[in-house]
């Protein structure tokens, strides 16, 4: 319960200041490539300087602290890889990574809403038969 | 391309009291996805305060198992009830919109190939174990498995970029 509320309420000031600030995690990049235009990539870098200082300090506090975290195989990591280079490769092309999709699907952008529902669908389908098959497959 | 290039067009002017930037919300995301996991049990897995992928695949299969009895699977942090990212995300921006005046719908070109964009970024994010935003999460974690995640989503950003000014260009 604590978990839904919590989630529930941090998305919607998210949503809410992603819709002001245009904010899109690959977008950043994006944008500094093509036009040398630094204010995504700005987010971006705060979002992970912001996050690597409050781990600590919020473990410091008396809140539980993430890791320590095992050392991955490499099937593992090989699929970490593919599947990160999948997400940034496609969602520049879709023009915007799964937050930004969301924001623009809320305010009534139907390519987003029809992406929005591929994504959710695209959940099923990797439990149904992405997952077992590559079970399949690998080692 | 064209729809990239617009997507990077100026946004249009809007007052003061209602400009955010992309830095304040950056610090105001990587606060509340820390405070989630943290303080709020969306755990384990570790570094799993805000993930837009993970969330509505929890979400989803939550829902499914709730009403068709089925047992996908979702997260040990969405076991009683599912996180809500996406709906808040959801109902945040279209706040935001509708305050602001900017909710327009818009006819989409290629829906068909939106929603297999939707499909594909899916999987490949749980393949990944995260979207752009928990990758990230997870490098300022200092997971190395996050990290290596992060650097090869950077790539695939570079490299689709690339791919996109070479087609422009011809």
């Amino acid at each position: 319960m604590t978990a839904a509320l919590a989630t529930l309420v941090a998305g919607i000031v998210l949503g809410y200041l992603g819709q002001r600030s245009r904010m899109c995690f690959v977008g950043g990049i994006r944008d500094f490539i093509l036009v040398r235009d630094r204010d995504l990539l700005r987010g971006l870098v705060a979002f992970g300087i912001t996050a690597w200082l409050a781990f600590p300090l919020v473990a410091a506090l008396g809140a539980a602290a993430v890791g320590p975290f095992a050392k991955p195989d490499l099937t593992t990591m090989a699929l970490t890889v593919c599947g990160a280079f999948g997400v940034g490769y496609v969602s520049t092309l879709a023009n915007g990574c799964p937050f930004r999709q969301h924001v623009l699907a809320a305010q009534g952008a139907v390519s987003s809403v029809t992406y929005v529902t591929g994504f959710l669908v695209g959940a099923v389908i990797f439990h149904v038969w992405a997952a077992p098959l590559l079970l399949r497959v690998l080692p | 391309m064209a729809t990239v290039l617009e997507s990077i067009t100026p946004a249009p002017a809007v007052p003061p009291r209602h400009r955010v930037t992309a830095t304040t919300t950056g610090v105001v995301g990587a606060l509340l996805a820390v405070m989630a996991g943290s303080l709020f049990d969306v755990r384990p897995p570790d570094a799993y305060g805000l993930c837009m992928a993970c969330h509505a695949r929890d979400f989803v299969d939550w829902t499914i198992n709730a009403v068709a009895g089925t047992q996908l699977t979702v997260a040990p942090a969405s076991l009683v009830l599912p996180v809500l990212t996406p709906i808040g995300v959801l109902i945040g921006a279209l706040l935001a919109a509708r305050i602001n005046g900017e909710f327009h719908v818009q006819v989409p070109e290629h829906p068909i190939k939106t929603f297999v964009y939707g499909v594909v970024v899916m999987n490949c994010a749980l393949l990944a174990g995260g979207c752009s935003i928990r990758l990230l999460l997870r490098t300022a974690a200092v997971e190395p498995l996050g990290m290596i995640g992060f650097g090869a989503l950077a790539t695939g950003v570079i490299l689709a970029t690339h791919w996109l000014r070479w087609r422009a260009a011809r």
